[in-house]
């Protein structure tokens, strides 16, 4: 009896993880905590905010300052930011393997790759991936990896395209020439009247 | 000689009529008792002792609800404190990563805007 008891709290006790664990997100990537990498790289940074931790920073944003209104316009439709960036003394000194399990993820249907650079000379490797989902892009995907430096980023939700269009520059955010969309052809302009 | 004592303890002790006038001079005495203070009067002592009764636990009730609000007040404060710091820390890291977001998105444009390299020279660009 005592042994079923036993085996029974065992059974819960493992099995209660799966049940705490919320389903990802669609666009939610599964990032690994690279807490090994972590210990070896000079500099990292590690982001994980969630629906709920993500409102909540988008609400103490001021909206004096033109960056943070800007972000806290991008942010109210975001369910989610997961960014995980190493810098290391060394070339290549972070395992391949890390990051092509993220991106095996990435080609899942619904995920399109919308820029691929990838400079053999430089060791550079960009690719920029959007989840599209009904019309709308549902999540954002970044792989980049460098000789010294590998970053991941992951924004979960309905992204704006002409939101994140509209902070180039502020966060020196190029122009992709991403398409958000069909174009309105323009009013006729007035000509100045003498 | 118990039973002589006991006969005289009778004896003593036998109803006897009231002498005459008593009646009279019990009831002239009356109206003189009346003339005395007034007693308090009976309601006021029902009052007196619930207040006596009651005053401690009262007290003790008021200072457990002030003790109560007061608690509830620090405890606002408090996850007031608490959440605008984890706010705080939210947006700073929401702030970086879009700082990195916009650093990558840079490399890629970068990348794809350069000019091709001459043939032979190992690029991809899409």
């Amino acid at each position: 009896m005592t042994i079923r008891i036993a085996l029974l709290l065992a059974a819960l006790e493992s099995t209660a993880p799966v049940l705490s664990q919320t389903p990802p997100l669609k666009g939610q990537l599964n990032i690994p905590q690279f807490a090994a990498l972590a210990d070896k790289a000079s500099e990292s940074v590690n982001v994980t905010l969630d629906s709920k931790l993500l409102s909540l920073g988008c609400r103490f944003l001021n909206a004096e300052d033109p960056e943070q209104a800007d972000a806290k316009k991008l942010c109210t439709s975001l369910s989610g930011i997961y960014v995980r960036s190493y810098t290391f003394d060394k070339d290549f000194a972070y395992p391949k393997a890390d990051i092509e399990g993220v991106r095996r993820q990435l080609s899942a249907p619904g995920w399109n790759r919308i820029v691929e650079a990838k400079s053999n000379k430089e060791g550079t490797n960009v690719d920029v991936f959007v989840l599209i989902d009904n019309d709308k892009a549902a999540g954002l995907g970044i792989i980049a990896s460098e000789p010294r430096q590998f970053t991941i980023v992951n924004i979960v939700g309905n992204i704006d395209l002409e939101q994140l269009h509209s902070l180039e520059g502020k966060f020196s955010i190029p122009n992709l020439g991403i398409e958000t969309g069909p174009k309105t052809p323009e009013a006729p302009k007035k000509k100045p009247q003498p | 000689m118990s039973e002589n004592f006991e006969n005289e303890l009778r004896r003593a002790l036998r109803p006897i009529d009231a002498p005459d006038g008593f009646a009279e001079r019990v009831m002239r005495a009356l109206p003189a008792q009346r003339d005395r203070e007034p007693l308090p009067a009976p309601e006021a002592l029902p009052t007196r002792r619930l207040v006596r009764r009651f005053a401690v636990p009262a007290a003790f009730a008021a200072a457990l609800v002030v003790s109560m609000l007061l608690g509830q007040h620090v405890a606002d404060v408090q996850r007031q404190r608490t959440e605008q710091q984890a706010g705080l820390a939210a947006s700073r890291e929401l702030m970086e990563a879009l700082k990195v977001t916009s650093q990558k998105l840079d490399l890629a444009y970068q990348a794809v805007k350069t000019p091709p390299p001459p043939a032979g020279d190992e690029e991809n660009r899409t």
